[in-house]
């Protein structure tokens, strides 16, 4: 769970947070297709260098580091594979080549957390339903996820009163088989789904008496402002689209960081 | 004609087979503050939801008579139309709070009804200062306390610029501090903006004060309207199952003993002002209150400890320290009452007792053995806790299956089982619903159904966490009588709790909470007439408690907590005097 943590928007200024949500978006999805595109540990190492300026310069390190935290057995998860599986697939032999591309892998694996983390750390749902709303999606959708992410910290605090009350009656949910404690979580999802039937009943009330729909010229109290910074980071994102792409088709193949050898 | 006018109203729920509503007559005048109260189930929320169209354009079901709200007949309209005249709050901030953002929430009826953005600027600005969390206005909405989220959903809905204001409980799930301030607001808002005000709510102790006039609802029916002063003393309220404020209660008792007042006071200070009238100036008499020594003042040392709290610190996994170190002896067979504002860490305290929650550093001991290694199922056979919501744990078909649960749970053979069940049902007196789901039950009538799920097991400590959230008048009588029960057959009963009025009907022991620590411990007559402590767990004492630290220039003791008690002393005093 701790790997979503890092994922959770939490409050915070920086000029990473006041980049315009699309800007960010391609920024994102830039370094996105770069990782992707490149399988050497030398251009991913790169890029990692790159991203992390941008998690300082939006004081996000330690949410960060977090989510780091949180990918760390799936990361080791990618390694550890990877080296066994080269092993034993080529005939208990392992070369320093397929030690590189196993720690390419993780490393690539660690550059989209980054990536991902640096995107939605540093932008509030607000902004990006703002975003989703400039992209024609109808406001319907948008507030239902401004709506979710608005109930998961009250969903959380409701499951967790639940559990309280049906453990204080005797409940063991870690005893028994599989299909047994399966079954013990009836008394536990049954409340937590009759609560929000009723829940939602209440906040359509609520919608109705704040007159939701009653204009289809909805005004928003945010406006997304595209300013200097945000045309100069657009045009570097796509600079940087463009020479990831020159390098990894039209140059020389990129070579390997350790030099070829037998370790096992 | 006045600003909301509703002739000969009639309203039947789709699929159901009596009205809800049976022929209301109501004229509310512009700029009037109007209390409407009631016991549970009398219909008052049925009735608030006509005056903004919910009903019937969002539940249907079968609509006679006339509604109208600033001279638009509601009929015509949709909610959404009306929310610029007509504000409804509702009991529940979490579910009428739609942003992240504070500021954003407030924007979202204004949004709605697109409102541009410098307009928009412009009355959020004014709301936020109207309702005092101006200085909440970046925060994130799932971080406030709950009086600033009701305060907040105030705030979302004056933005729109209503006439008028409609509040359905709102501060039933508010400490009473919280429910003051929002009591507060409304004063303001009506007295300073001229918006009128239709105010629905239990607490008429709190309220009564502050409004013009009173509307009493029963079954469907207006029974009583009138000002304050004069519904408070009439029998039909009485009989309609409303509670009195505690200041009327006392003025009667005196009046029915020969003495006079001019006005029937609301508030203790207004109390105070009418006893004077009828004191001489100087030279009062004292007279020795010769009051039978309390038995409650024993606190019972001799018997022996059943929980013992030692030193305990506990901090959430979010980094909050809920305990600071608390330190509490619990004996068999008292009854404690443990008091303070919410986030003062009582409910984090109560869930160590059946290792819920375990100590960060400290130990429990519940009948002198150390709990650090006990399930919490085994501990749970001695200490039953039954949490506020029962509908957190609500979930069988039946009502018999609901209480047969946990002894399920703990392995009961199947004829005990039963045995116990009927028990618990003719304990709590809802045999009638045994085979009825609890879901159709009202709020009073599944809380019994969720205290005898627990008491079916009949543990030796009972734990009630917030036992009178949300409950009415008659709910909160039947649970008084229903824990003297308790108390006689030598249960050890622990409650949690913010409802001062109730802990001054039981008389429990009383430990005061705040901020993680216990900051007072003692017989309640003790703690309610500390005001150092109270005020620093943001606990305001009893109405006759208030009354009595004002008169000791009277020879007055300042520990009177009960009407009887009260009345009593006043009389003699005035009696030696006149």
């Amino acid at each position: 769970m701790s790997l979503l943590e890092g994922l959770r928007f939490t409050r915070g200024d920086s000029v990473v947070h006041r980049l315009d949500p699309r800007v960010k978006f391609l920024m994102t999805i830039v370094i996105f297709v770069a990782a992707i595109l490149f399988m050497k540990l030398i251009p991913l190492v790169v890029i990692l260098v790159v991203q992390l300026p941008l998690v300082v310069v939006a004081k996000i390190e330690r949410e960060w580091l977090k989510s780091l935290k949180g990918g760390l057995f799936l990361a080791s998860v990618i390694f550890i594979t990877n080296l066994i599986s080269f092993y034993f697939f080529q005939g208990r032999v392992l070369t320093t080549e397929n030690v590189e591309l196993a720690l390419t892998l993780t490393v690539r694996f660690i550059v989209l957390i980054t990536s991902f983390s640096i995107f939605f750390l540093t932008t509030s749902p607000d902004k990006l339903s703002l975003a989703l709303e400039k992209a024609r999606v109808p406001f319907e959708f948008n507030f239902a996820f401004i709506t979710a992410i608005r109930f998961v910290p009250v969903l959380a605090d409701e499951a967790q009163s639940i559990m309280d009350a049906q453990r204080s009656r005797g409940l063991e949910l870690d005893k028994g088989n599989f299909l047994g404690r399966l079954r013990k979580y009836i008394p536990i999802l049954l409340p937590l789904i009759i609560n929000s039937i009723r829940r939602s009943l209440e906040l359509a009330e609520a919608m109705e008496s704040r007159a939701f729909g009653s204009t289809s010229n909805r005004t928003n109290l945010y406006e997304l402002s595209f300013n200097f910074r945000d045309s100069l980071v657009l045009i570097v994102s796509i600079t940087v689209l463009a020479l990831v792409i020159y390098l990894r088709y039209f140059c020389p193949p990129i070579p390997n960081l350790f030099p070829p050898g037998r370790i096992l | 004609m006045g600003i909301v006018d509703v002739r000969d109203l009639y309203y039947t729920y789709p699929n159901a087979t009596s009205p809800a509503l049976k022929g209301v007559n109501l004229t509310i005048n512009e700029g009037e503050f109007v209390l409407l109260t009631g016991p549970s189930g009398c219909g008052k929320t049925t009735f608030c939801r006509t005056l903004n169209g919910l009903i019937p354009n969002f539940y249907n079901g079968d609509l006679k008579g006339e509604v109208k709200v600033a001279g638009m007949n509601v009929a015509d309209h949709t909610t959404p139309e009306l929310a610029r005249q007509i504000g409804l709050i509702f009991q529940n901030p979490d579910n009428q709070i739609f942003a992240l953002i504070v500021e954003k929430d407030v924007a979202f009826g204004l949004e709605n009804l697109g409102v541009p953005k410098e307009k928009m600027m412009l009355e959020i600005d004014w709301a936020l200062k109207m309702t005092g969390i101006d200085d909440l206005r970046d925060r994130a909405t799932h971080e406030l306390s709950g009086g600033q989220k009701q305060r907040l959903s105030i705030a979302s809905i004056l933005a729109m610029r209503p006439k008028i204001l409609i509040l359905d409980e709102p501060t039933s799930f508010l400490d009473p501090i919280g429910a003051e301030r929002v009591f507060n607001v409304l004063k303001t808002l009506n007295s300073e903006h001229d918006i009128t005000v239709l105010l629905i709510e239990h607490r008429v102790d709190l309220a009564a004060k502050h409004v013009d006039r009173v509307v009493i609802f029963a079954d469907g029916r207006i029974v009583n309207n009138g000002p304050p002063e004069e519904i408070f003393t009439l029998d039909e309220t009485r009989l309609a199952g409303v509670g009195i404020p505690k200041m009327v209660e006392l003025t009667q008792r005196l009046m029915t003993k020969g003495l006079k007042f001019e006005k029937m006071p609301l508030s203790p200070e207004a109390f105070i002002k009418q006893l004077d009238k009828l004191l001489p100036k100087k030279g009062i008499k004292h007279v020795q209150p010769s009051l039978n020594a309390e038995l409650d003042e024993f606190i019972n040392e001799h018997m022996s400890p059943v929980i013992e709290v030692n030193d305990v610190a506990y901090t959430y996994p979010s980094g909050l320290e809920a305990l600071k170190g608390v330190s509490l002896v619990v004996h068999q067979g008292e009854f404690v009452a443990i008091m303070g504002e919410n986030g003062a860490g009582k409910t984090t305290l109560v869930k160590h007792f059946n290792g819920l929650l375990r100590p960060t550093i400290g130990s429990i001991r519940v009948h002198g053995e150390n709990i650090a290694k006990k399930s919490i199922a085994s501990l749970a056979r001695k200490v039953g806790l039954v949490f506020q919501n029962p509908d957190d744990q609500l979930f069988s078909e039946s009502v018999e299956e609901e209480i047969g649960f946990a002894l399920h749970n703990f392995g009961f053979k199947d004829e005990v089982i039963a045995k116990r069940v009927d028990w618990a049902l003719n304990l709590l007196d809802i045999e009638r619903y045994k085979n009825s789901s609890p879901f159709i039950l009202s709020g009073g009538e599944k809380k019994r159904v969720a205290l005898g799920s627990v008491l079916a097991w009949d543990p030796d400590i009972v734990v009630l966490d917030e036992p009178t959230i949300g409950q009415d008048h008659a709910q909160k009588e039947r649970l008084i009588h229903f824990l003297m029960q308790l108390r006689t057959q030598g249960k050890t009963t622990i409650i949690v709790t913010h409802d001062v009025e109730f802990v001054a009907e039981c008389k429990p022991r009383v430990v005061l909470m705040a901020d993680g620590r216990i900051i007072a411990d003692g017989p309640i007559k003790e703690i309610m007439t500390n005001v150092e402590a109270l005020s620093k767990a943001s606990v305001s004492p009893p109405e006759i408690t208030k009354v009595f630290s004002k008169l000791s220039r009277y020879g007055c003791p300042s520990d009177v907590l009960d009407v009887d008690e009260a009345a009593y002393i006043i009389h003699r005093i005035v009696e030696a005097n006149t």
